[in-house]
């Protein structure tokens, strides 16, 4: 039997030394009527071969985007990930670990996680960061939970040009506590529209959250945001691409008080949207108010140093109903591996991923532009992402399938303002052929 | 030992090469962007490969794990995660597919987990699933937000949610976060819910129960089919905790028990590795009542293709982004398909075989909290050893000298000096008689050399660590030439 270790031998050597007569004594607490007479209604197991097969014959059917010329992006993308990476993960020592509770036999994991609280801190620009959420989504949702928090106020703005999915989540969220959200609108240059934001602050707001580059890749004026939103002590809230700022002003020396966002740009696959995982950041005046697990440098009691869970007093199992938030496990396997990416490309090896990426992603908006028929309504103020606009947009995207290219994310059904336009983005994986070809390709689809 | 931080060990010239450049202009972001958008400086590391790969395997060798040590860590289920659930799911197939592909290019990621929501179907004996749940809590804040939703639908004035004082903390922090009032119920001198009390306590304003069951003592809680009667009785609804779902495998469904929500752990109970904490799944099974409130997408059939979702009528939205941990639900789809019925049914009897072992070998040298069968885990309290001088704390520190990771400790919060043990069905019955013998030598020291206890672990490269100190004053990050924020 599979991963069963005792023999039909040692069963009966456990049950003689139970008084049992039979395997079902074990469940005889259990009220007849609840159980079931022969197991569930599946199949008999499969041997590992078998299994493999049927794993295999799946992952066949799936068109894997490696093998397409594919410029999605919109919240999950198409970075290289170094071998080295998903080697370090798959260490027994990381991968079948719990949680660090007993400190003295898992330092290694208390101190990766501490390195990547660091790695967090020295993006974002910001004191503190614990030891992982989610996903970017629940990252905002958290984020927001915190201001509440901090100020006791109970209406929410957020900018509508933050990721869909983030706005539906941060709405599910909440959906329990009674809070008013609200959105603000974005600009005929795809920004904050900060007159709309202006006209929204009122002394019942508690905090403003916005994604900088937004879900329409572009770079918010965040420096004018913040300066508007404190002056009327709202608390502001970044979402973003922890990638780009390797080359963007980090958060925290603009005045942004809570930065999150989804690590999965930092050395994750896909995997079909998860998992990744979502960080937080704050300033060290709101350390009590950050919810997860946080690991603290410390010393054991002979001096050396050490590493340990800290703050415990915030969580759920100490705190139960008063926790600052239910959460429990994290995504611990994946923050660590954003810490071993980080290692691997060091310093200049990440400005190149980011430079790449940004380079592409100009030259893509370069070349579009060029293209007869195509608009690209905004200013190339762009990390690795932006929006065309083409006519028939959705046929153009369907002829475009059939030569093997995924031009991007389809933006109507979730911004019926963006009628016909899509969202492109570009990592280091593109080079000017893949960009070259893809031009090619839509200028032969428009024009024969 | 190297303590040194991956910060401490840069060489500024080092640098990696990983990829090579586009071929496109190289753009400088400052000929584009405006400076106020730019970074001045950014300190990161620079290292080789070997660098990188010797610290972290260093840093592994510090830890426990399941494939390296006995870890019967109660309510965590620290089965063994099989091999085969890791290479399928690292097939390029899974891995290399993007969340916004068209569906037709996604056929065999739809239909993994349309066959798994069928699985778990059939296992829980519930009606539908949702799969995206990144965790155990998260699917807790979806299931209690669908109960909410359902009962605002229908005109229910509802404000209280009830919770036994065994649980887990996640059980009042999720009741919390979806604006509810936690009534703790206690437990009787059996370790079950105290049913006249739960009478009493249950009015209409009670949205729902939240139970665990088998308990977090281990025990089944043999009166379920009364307390679902109260409970329904007066409009609420049940929610399963499926921390504790392992020993029922094929023996009793949730939804048979009365169940109206259920979610499970696939990290616990269907083998997925812990990763140190994430990335677990915690899926959501619901009953009819309640179909039409899960989160979006669902995945359905129609002409033999698969799709996402996205029309379900009363649905709570979405509870984060894309479909949930894919990668996590492929290990969990492998092992279940390789399990099978006879499989799953194994699983649960092992379970249970393996811990009312240890508490038949233990009972004599460490007192049981509650005299019943137990299931799964079994829970002893260390008051004796306590005015003996050894808390349950040295104890379970003790182990590690003996490379077995400690027990879950002080939980329940209802056991003094709690000992929480689960030794899961993956352990040989050599294992557990290796760990009952350290057992009794344990107890044993405490009247010998109890300094030994007071100073363990004597063996890893730490002597105990101070918890205390560091919550006063916290350092969380690295910063160079000093350790404090």
């Amino acid at each position: 039997m599979p991963y069963i270790l005792n023999t039909q031998k040692d069963i009966k050597d456990i049950l003689k030394c139970l008084g049992l007569s039979s395997i079902d004594g074990l469940f005889k607490r259990i009220p007849e009527q609840l159980k079931l007479k022969n197991s569930v209604n599946l199949l008999k197991g499969l041997s590992e071969f078998e299994t493999k097969n049927v794993l295999m014959g799946l992952a066949d059917k799936n068109i894997s985007i490696d093998s397409c010329n594919s410029f999605l992006g919109a919240g999950c993308y198409d970075h290289y990930i170094p071998a080295a990476l998903s080697y370090i993960l798959s260490i027994p020592q990381f991968l079948t670990a719990y949680t660090p509770y007993q400190a003295e036999c898992s330092q290694g994991i208390l101190q990766a996680i501490y390195e990547y609280q660091t790695y967090i801190c020295l993006l974002t620009g910001m004191d503190v960061s614990n030891a992982s959420l989610f996903d970017g989504a629940s990252a905002l949702s958290e984020a927001v939970l915190m201001a509440l928090r901090i100020n006791k106020k109970n209406k929410i703005l957020i900018s509508q040009s933050v990721h869909p999915e983030y706005k539906e989540t941060l709405k599910t969220y909440l959906s329990g506590l009674g809070f008013i959200i609200k959105e603000v609108g974005f600009n005929n240059q795809g920004i904050v529209d900060n007159q709309a934001l202006f006209e929204c602050l009122d002394d019942d707001v508690s905090c403003f959250a916005f994604q900088s580059p937004n879900f329409f890749g572009l770079i918010e004026n965040v420096n004018e945001l913040v300066h508007e939103v404190k002056g009327k002590c709202v608390i502001p809230i970044m979402a973003t691409n922890p990638l780009s700022l390797s080359i963007l002003k980090e958060p925290g020396a603009l005045g942004v008080d809570i930065v999150c966002g989804d690590g999965q740009t930092l050395g994750g696959n896909l995997n079909y949207g998860g998992p990744s995982f979502g960080f937080i950041a704050t300033g060290k005046k709101y350390i009590r108010q950050i919810p997860g697990r946080i690991v603290g440098a410390t010393v054991d009691k002979e001096g050396k140093d050490a590493y340990c869970l800290t703050l415990q007093t915030r969580e759920q199992h100490i705190r139960r109903e008063k926790a600052t938030s239910n959460i429990c496990s994290n995504q611990s396997l994946n923050a660590i591996g954003a810490a071993v990416y980080l290692s691997l490309l060091g310093k200049e090896g990440l400005k190149d991923a980011a430079l790449y990426s940004f380079s592409n992603a100009q030259y893509l908006y370069k070349r579009l532009k060029e293209v007869r028929g195509i608009n690209v309504p905004f200013k190339p103020t762009i990390f690795n992402e932006f929006i065309w606009e083409v006519e028939d947009a959705l046929i153009i995207i369907e002829k475009l399938y059939k030569r093997n290219i995924i031009p991007g994310y389809y933006l109507e059904d979730k911004f019926p303002k963006f009628k016909n336009c899509i969202l492109s983005c570009c990592t280091e994986k593109k080079n000017k052929k893949d960009i070259d070809d893809f031009i090619n390709a839509i200028a032969e689809v428009l024009h024969g | 030992m190297d303590r040194k931080t991956i910060f401490d060990k840069t060489a500024d010239l080092r640098r990696s090469d990983y990829f090579s450049s586009p071929g496109v202009p190289l753009i400088s972001p400052g000929d584009v962007l405006s400076p106020q958008f730019l970074r001045d400086d950014l300190f990161l590391p620079s290292l080789g490969e070997l660098d990188v790969v010797r610290h972290y395997s260093n840093l592994a060798k510090l830890n426990f794990s399941v494939d390296t040590n006995f870890y019967p860590l109660g309510s965590c289920t620290m089965k063994y995660n099989p091999k085969i659930n890791e290479s399928m799911s690292s097939l390029e197939g899974f891995t290399s597919i993007h969340p916004y592909q068209r569906e037709d290019m996604t056929q065999g990621a739809l239909e993994l987990l349309y066959d798994l929501e069928q699985k778990l179907c059939e296992i829980t004996g519930m009606k539908r699933f949702t799969l995206q749940p990144s965790s155990g809590a998260q699917g807790e804040l979806a299931g209690m937000l669908m109960i909410r939703k359902f009962h605002e639908l229908m005109g229910n004035k509802k404000n209280k949610v009830i919770i036994p004082d065994s649980a887990h903390g996640t059980n009042p922090a999720t009741a919390s976060m979806c604006g509810y009032d936690t009534l703790v119920i206690d437990s009787n001198s059996q370790g079950l819910i105290d049913i006249e009390k739960l009478r009493s306590m249950v009015d209409d304003k009670v949205a729902a129960i939240m139970l665990t069951n088998p308990n977090t003592l281990g025990l089944f809680e043999e009166n379920i089919l009364e307390i679902s009667n109260i409970i329904h009785n007066k409009g609420g609804l049940l929610y399963y905790d499926g921390a504790n779902l392992n020993p029922l495998l094929g023996i009793v469904k949730p939804a048979s028990m009365g169940f109206d929500v259920v979610h499970l752990n696939f990290h616990k109970t269907f083998s997925t590795p812990h990763g140190c904490g994430g990335p677990g799944a915690g899926v959501v099974g619901v009953g009819d009542i309640l179909k039409d409130f899960l989160p979006v997408p669902l995945v359905n059939k129609k002409n033999d293709k698969f799709y996402l979702d996205y029309e379900i009528k009363n649905s709570i939205g979405k509870v984060r982004t894309f479909y949930g941990n894919f990668n996590v639900l492929v290990k969990a789809y492998t092992y279940i398909l390789r399990l099978g019925r006879d499989g799953l049914l194994r699983v649960a009897q092992n379970s249970v075989l393996n811990s009312r072992y240890l508490k038949e070998k233990l009972k004599k040298y460490y007192e049981l909290a509650y005299i019943k069968d137990c299931m799964h885990e079994v829970v002893f309290t260390c008051e004796k050893q306590k005015e003996r001088g050894a808390s349950a704390l040295d104890i379970s520190k003790r182990l590690i000298d003996f490379n077995i990771h400690p027990p879950t400790m002080y939980f329940p919060l209802i056991v003094k000096e709690a000992l929480m043990i689960e030794p899961t069905e993956t352990e040989s019955k050599e294992t557990l008689d290796n760990f009952i013998q350290i057992m009794i030598e344990i107890n044993k020291e405490i009247d010998v050399s109890l300094e030994k206890l007071k100073n363990s672990p004597l063996t890893t490269i730490l002597k105990r660590v101070d918890e205390v100190n560091v919550a006063r004053n916290p350092k969380v990050r690295w910063i160079k030439d000093k350790k404090s924020i």
